[in-house]
């Protein structure tokens, strides 16, 4: 049977060509293609409901020891002069299983601010049925698509079926990373996240390339984690805040991983506000030091803060996230337009334990 | 749709916006292995509780502003479904009966399977047929939302007692009418206190020519085509105009009736005799000059003659209407207070004594406003000692707490129009044979025209309906000072 698919436009905006028709939307066309195509191999089955979320946990992290903070915070004054602030994210959810594998809905989001706007693009969802059998397929067909390598060739353990929904989400979210950084000019990217490469879904090349074509464009890529492992002297760095009046910057030193892990970035503890928050920022190491601040600076200037985090990620964040309405509406999708059933597994945690049986998800 | 809770006898159902389940409408909640089903209305209509609605609203108002804008690229198109399940709503349903063997109980005791029990609408027409609504003397009131008619059988009405109740301007008069003439079509005998002239052309289409229930409309106003000479008055109906209408007190009441009983021994009873005994009476001067006062004000009412050839009998109209069907339109459109008084308490009287003599078989009365003519004692007797006697009254009132609780308790059809006021709907809802969620929560969103008719004529399942048109010239228009500037 033949699958007529709708071209993907992206519509273009006058201010600043954000994307344009010319960029490369060959992504999204398979993620679509993909999606539809793994439905259909799932049609007329049954499966069970799940609402599990995965969080796309950043690779983990060693604690080198000889990382290092330096106390004296860099005093940072906000720059008001306008400038674009963008920022990316994505997620994913399983949203059931069937007997051969499982169904996971993937979305992202960009956000970008100009003239005290926010105005978003939001991609997806797509929903996939990645089975032991199709994952391989899945994962390389993307891949290929946008990257030119397929996943056979990059010498890559087989990501395991659980780790599929974030190998995607993540090849989503640096697609979208990279359309920033093409179609952005002399503005600020916010990624979520480290600019830790090398990972099993972040190679070296891919992530270098997609901050070569933001320098190229004026851009300079700011990485925000909400959460850190790194620590100094047993504390971890966002907590050793100094008595000083932000917005600051403190510095780390002697970060160093082992490879194939490299840092594009070099690490700093942000605290943008006088939220007692701070958090780890990965900043383009091949951005030199003073467009580095001056960057920063346009970013407090330009942006507005809740809790010392960039409101821009914080929407990026919350536009892609799914809510339980949407789980609700893509089980409705996949019943209606699919012919999947949905049934009831036991959850054994409740069947052997009773009431002390929390669940599966606290196993 | 989808059973999702039980308690008591309220019933709660997810729906999804497609089904399009509004207040008012009969559900069919069937449990095939049980082999019974349970009729449902649905009383409320609230959003369903979804899981994570609450944020998919505030993500699309981030800094409590302006809706941030953007472009969704949904080529699944999975937003439809979003909405779709956003949009689901739960019917908060009254269980009016169960089905069991094609036959309707009023129990709400079992229950039905959640998962395997079928949810679907009940037509009206379906629902009528299974509740027997439809009889061999069918009154269509009008039209229901599922564009079906809403037939109620006229033997309903009979032996009943009837209130039609809605706050101005909803069709209350309409509906009566359509009742009326409805009756009439049925040979029954009618009594209208047409308290302001609405009813005297109903036997004019609206285009002023005459009908088929013109020769059965008979129009009375009183002091002008209606008048009474006192030798055809009965005692006892004279003795309740001046006791009850005009507050004679018992001694000189007592007085009253010697006079009356000796001025018709001699063959004497005109008001001109009546007039001259009182003046000559020797008697206490205040018992003469309560008694003279009364007599000025029989006088004054124009409603009593002395000419035989004047006077109307009320006997003959309703003789024509007992042979043929009919209806006594008594006009009290321009009668003061007190003369109103007169006049219902002499045709109230003398229509007691038509039955009790068996002159009439039964008497449907409709009663406007009644608490505008109707004496407090009045009210028990309607609706306990004359129905017995065949007096069988309808109120309409667009002031609901101006009838009786005790008549609402006994009322056995309620047709009721929109309500917003919660005390006028508190006070309807104390009738005996609907529940008051029902009636709060239907009456207050009823448009106009649309009545919920509860009671015995819909066999208590509550129904609303568009109430019909009729071809009649109905006057009674609220006469308006920018009526023609426009």
């Amino acid at each position: 049977m033949n699958l007529v698919i709708e071209q993907y436009t992206i519509t273009t905006t006058p201010k600043y060509n954000f994307p344009q028709p010319t960029t490369d939307t060959i992504l999204p066309q398979r993620f679509l293609e993909l999606s539809l195509h793994s439905l259909r191999q799932v049609h007329n089955q049954a499966f069970q409901v799940n609402q599990q979320t995965f969080q796309q946990l950043s690779s983990l992290e060693q604690n080198p020891a000889n990382l290092q903070l330096k106390r004296t915070p860099i005093p940072l004054k906000p720059d008001y002069h306008e400038t674009i602030i963008a920022a990316v994210d994505t997620s994913t959810i399983k949203i059931g299983e069937t007997s051969q594998g499982i169904i996971i809905a993937i979305r992202g989001a960009t956000i970008w601010k100009q003239n005290r706007n926010y105005r978003y693009t939001r991609l997806g969802p797509f929903i996939f049925h990645i089975t032991e059998d199709n994952k391989k397929e899945v994962y390389n067909t993307l891949e290929t698509a946008y990257f030119h390598t397929s996943y056979s060739s990059s010498h890559q353990v087989t990501p395991n079926l659980m780790q599929m929904p974030t190998r995607l989400s993540s090849l989503l979210e640096r697609w979208l990373q990279a359309m920033l950084s093409r179609t952005v000019t002399n503005g600020l990217i916010l990624f979520d996240g480290s600019l830790t490469s090398g990972t099993i879904d972040t190679p070296v090349q891919r992530m270098k390339e997609i901050l070569n074509i933001a320098r190229r464009n004026g851009n300079t890529v700011l990485a925000f984690s909400k959460m850190t492992n790194l620590r100094v002297n047993g504390y971890l760095i966002t907590d050793l805040l100094p008595e000083q009046e932000p917005p600051y910057l403190l510095e780390t030193t002697g970060l160093q991983f082992k490879p194939p892990t490299t840092l594009l970035g070099d690490v700093y503890v942000a605290r943008l506000n006088k939220a007692n928050y701070a958090f780890r920022l990965d900043i383009d190491r091949e951005i030199p030091l003073q467009d580095r601040m001056r960057a920063l600076e346009k970013l407090i200037g330009n942006d507005l803060y809740t809790q010392s985090y960039p409101e821009t990620l914080r929407l990026a964040h919350i536009l892609c996230t799914f809510t339980a309405n949407e789980v609700l509406a893509m089980q409705h999708f996949i019943t209606r337009k699919h012919g999947i059933q949905i049934v009831n597994r036991p959850d054994m945690h409740r069947l052997l334990f009773g009431p002390f049986g929390k669940g599966e998800g606290y196993a | 749709m989808k059973l999702y809770k039980k308690e008591g006898n309220i019933l709660q159902i997810l729906s999804f916006p497609t089904e399009n389940a509004e207040k008012g409408d009969y559900l069919l909640v069937e449990d095939a292995e049980a082999g019974k089903a349970l009729i449902a209305q649905v009383i409320d209509v609230q959003f369903a509780c979804i899981p994570g609605v609450l944020e998919e609203l505030l993500r699309t108002l981030p800094d409590g502003g302006e809706p941030i804008r953007g472009e969704d690229i949904d080529p699944l198109e999975i937003a439809p479904h979003i909405t779709y399940i956003q949009d689901a709503s739960l019917l908060i349903c009254k269980i009016r009966a169960t089905l069991e063997n094609s036959m309707l109980t009023p129990s709400s005791s079992w229950l039905p399977s959640r998962s395997q029990s079928l949810v679907k609408k009940l037509s009206i027409p379906m629902l009528l047929k299974l509740a027997n609504v439809d009889g061999k003397l069918p009154i269509i009131l009008g039209g229901t939302k599922d564009t079906s008619l809403l037939t109620i059988d006229a033997s309903a009405l009979d032996g009943r007692l009837n209130i039609i109740t809605g706050k101005k301007e909803t069709g209350k008069s309409h509906l009566s009418k359509l009742l009326m003439v409805s009756l009439v079509g049925y040979k029954a005998t009618v009594v209208v206190f047409d308290l302001n002239g609405e009813y005297s052309s109903l036997g004019m289409s609206a285009d002023g020519k005459r009908n088929m229930y013109y020769d059965k409309i008979h129009a009375l106003t009183p002091a002008q085509n209606f008048k009474v000479a006192l030798n055809e008055l009965h005692l006892n109906v004279i003795m309740g105009i001046l006791i009850h209408a005009l507050h004679l007190p018992g001694t000189s009441a007592r007085e009253f009736r010697r006079i009356w009983k000796t001025l018709k021994e001699k063959g004497n009873l005109t008001l001109h005799e009546l007039g001259e005994t009182i003046r000559n009476l020797n008697c206490n001067q205040h018992v003469r000059d309560a008694l003279s006062s009364r007599f000025h004000a029989l006088v004054n009412s124009g409603f009593f003659t002395d000419n035989a050839a004047e006077s109307t009998l009320l006997d003959e109209c309703l003789q024509k209407a007992k042979e043929h069907g009919g209806a006594i339109v008594v006009n009290l459109r321009n009668t003061s207070t007190i003369d109103r008084q007169i006049v219902v308490e002499y045709v109230l009287g003398k229509l007691v004594d038509s039955l009790t003599n068996w002159k009439l078989k039964a008497v449907f009365l409709f009663a406007e406003e009644a608490h505008l003519y109707l004496r407090e004692t009045y009210w028990d007797d309607i609706v306990t000692r004359m129905r017995h006697f065949g007096i069988f009254t309808t109120f309409i009132t667009n002031q609901p707490d101006t009838i009786r609780e005790s008549i609402y308790r006994q009322a056995d059809n309620i047709f009721l129009f929109n309500f917003t006021n919660e005390h006028d709907l508190d006070v309807v809802s104390r009738a005996a044979r609907v529940d008051a969620e029902t009636v709060r929560s239907i009456a207050r969103d009823l448009p106009p025209q649309h009545c919920l008719t509860l009671g015995h004529v819909v066999r208590d399942f509550p129904m609303v309906a568009r109430v019909r048109t009729l071809d009649l010239k109905t006057m009674g228009e609220t006469r308006l000072f920018f009526k023609d500037t426009n």
